[in-house]
């Protein structure tokens, strides 16, 4: 496993975990994600590969144990071997965190806030690299899930089994917040892209898009074309010519 | 139990076929009672998988190996009806997935769980709307998985299990008339299978657990040949079928790593038990250890099949 590097410091780890396994002390590793801690000593709690993330040499002393998720496997054998057949993908949940970024289709434009459904959860390393085709997990096809949501057919057939979300008036921007027109911002069947900022209440997690980055990344114009992004606030209808109003995401 | 009104409801006696007295007597062998061929500490064997249902997050069927007489009755029929039954079960798991909204704020993974009998699985028939005992099995599997599942991992989500049971084990043989001795045996063999496939099924949806926590089964059983004054023995994965009087059974939710009991059933009377010469446990604290003997066989057979469904996804199979 090419995971497994960076662990001979201790007995050798087993390549994948399941659940109740035990991986190492806690005087050797620091506990990772997938991982818990029973009497000093780490195991498994999901099922997967276990990953080594080597000491940060300033703020931790130990390594991380971790169990993965995300099976590595998957896309090294597609490169490897691109005739074998396509086997259908896993799929994992990720909830949202305060800080995870999240792509959302907007559901409703009201005055003081939009509601949105959380469509991907993004991973904090696909996040920052911002390369949607890289993912692994089970937003690989982030772009096939962006499609059909963005899709007017597919409107509220599954909302109910998403996760809701609120993106407050004073959350659209960073500057002129009281000058913020909740329908110059965001339009029913956008997709926004999203930092959970709380797990707010029992029903809605709270978003925001105050951040350059952040806001509107796919919208259809009132003629039902795809438009495109002109500025940090307006994109443009390719066949009609005509600008709309949107809190702008600045593409990578 | 509350009537279907939706539906068009078929006799509540259920449906059991006529035996008659002149046929299940017949000294031919067909209708021999089902002999176990087992040691007592030897379990049936197991066929779990995980990962067979695409839509949902998480899924595992099991089935327990049908006793041999079963086998025997198959290859040579002399009776339309079968001689035993032997657990087939389907478990799924969707989530995490939002609370409802009228459900109040959790910082823990909301955990629900529904067995179902399908209609055809057991003797008698079972009705679409969940009966007491069914009911039953899903609070007591709820308890054996919620002791497992790391819930403050997934906040203001919750997690729906589903079983389908789809043969249950009988709670006697067939052709006993009903006697003192009768309980629900069959329904702790169902709800030992139920506890295994929930644990794998929750696996394979990559839900946090501490464990993976087995079902295990250990009853105190008459003995027939020695006649109904012998003291009951203990015998590890019963198939009440098989023996002519169970006099008490028991199901641990188990879990191997920490050595931790998650939920326990004991039903019966367990204060005649034969052990060995010198065991000084008492007869429900043996029925317990052999429980959790059975656990920890299943417990193998769970890992392994965890192991398997990870392996082949990560491409190394």
């Amino acid at each position: 496993m090419p995971s497994g590097a960076g662990n001979t410091m201790s007995t050798s780890l087993p390549p994948v975990a399941i659940p109740g396994q035990r991986l190492g002390s806690v005087s050797v590793y620091a506990a990772g994600p997938g991982t818990h801690v029973q009497q000093a000593n780490i195991y498994a709690s999901i099922a997967g590969p276990v990953v080594v993330d080597p000491a940060q040499p300033k703020t931790q002393t130990k390594s991380t144990l971790r169990v993965s998720r995300i099976l590595p496997g998957i896309s090294q054998d597609v490169v490897a071997a691109p005739l074998a057949p396509a086997k259908p993908k896993p799929r994992y949940n990720t909830l949202p965190a305060v800080d995870s970024i999240v792509l959302a289709r907007v559901t409703r434009v009201q005055k003081r806030q939009a509601t949105v459904s959380i469509l991907v959860v993004l991973d904090n390393a696909t996040a920052s690299t911002g390369d949607l085709s890289k993912l692994a997990s089970d937003n690989d096809n982030v772009a096939s899930i962006l499609t059909s949501a963005a899709n007017p057919e597919n409107h509220s057939s599954t909302d109910e089994l998403r996760f809701q979300a609120l993106i407050r008036k004073e959350d659209v921007r960073a500057v002129e917040k009281d000058r913020v027109v909740m329908d110059e911002m965001f339009r029913v069947g956008d997709i926004v892209r999203g930092s959970v900022i709380s797990l707010g209440d029992q029903s809605f997690y709270y978003l925001t898009t105050a951040r350059n980055d952040l806001g509107v990344v796919m919208a259809r114009s009132e003629a039902g074309n795809m438009m495109f992004p002109v500025s940090w606030k307006e994109m443009r209808d390719p066949v009609t010519g005509t600008g709309e109003q949107r809190k702008v995401a600045r593409p990578f | 139990m509350m009537a279907d009104r939706r539906r068009i409801n078929g006799p509540p006696g259920g449906t059991r076929p006529a035996v008659f007295a002149s046929n299940s007597q017949s000294g031919t062998g067909a209708t021999t009672r089902a002999q176990r061929q087992r040691q007592p500490s030897e379990l049936r064997k197991i066929f779990l998988k995980t990962g067979l249902i695409p839509t949902a997050s998480g899924s595992s069927y099991l089935e327990f190996e049908p006793s041999a007489s079963l086998a025997a009755a198959r290859a040579n029929p002399k009776s339309l009806i079968p001689p035993s039954s032997a657990l087939k079960l389907a478990c799924t798991v969707h989530g995490p997935k939002p609370l409802p909204r009228s459900a109040a704020f959790s910082p823990n993974l909301v955990l629900t769980t529904h067995v179902k009998y399908a209609p055809f699985a057991a003797r008698r028939r079972k009705g679409h709307i969940r009966d007491s005992s069914e009911r039953d099995l899903g609070v007591h599997l709820e308890t054996a998985l919620r002791g497992a599942i790391i819930a403050e991992r997934w906040p203001k989500s919750g997690l729906d299990i589903t079983i389908t049971i789809l043969e249950a084990e009988d709670d006697r043989w067939w052709g006993d008339a009903p006697d003192s001795h009768d309980a629900s045996w069959g329904m702790m063999n169902v709800l030992a299978g139920c506890i295994t496939a929930a644990s794998a099924a929750i696996a394979d949806a990559h839900i946090d657990c501490l464990d993976l926590v087995a079902g295990g089964v250990a009853a105190l059983v008459s003995d027939e040949s020695a006649g109904s004054s012998a003291a009951p023995k203990l015998m590890l994965d019963t198939d009440p079928a098989e023996h002519r009087s169970i006099l008490s059974a028991c199901v641990v939710g188990y879990m191997p790593a920490r050595d931790e009991i998650t939920e326990l059933w004991l039903k019966g009377d367990s204060s005649k038990a034969s052990l060995e010469d010198g065991d000084k446990r008492t007869g429900h604290e043996a029925l317990i250890d052999g429980a959790v003997d059975a656990a920890r066989g299943a417990h193998t057979v769970l890992a392994e099949a965890v192991r398997e469904s990870l392996l082949s996804a990560v491409g190394q199979l």
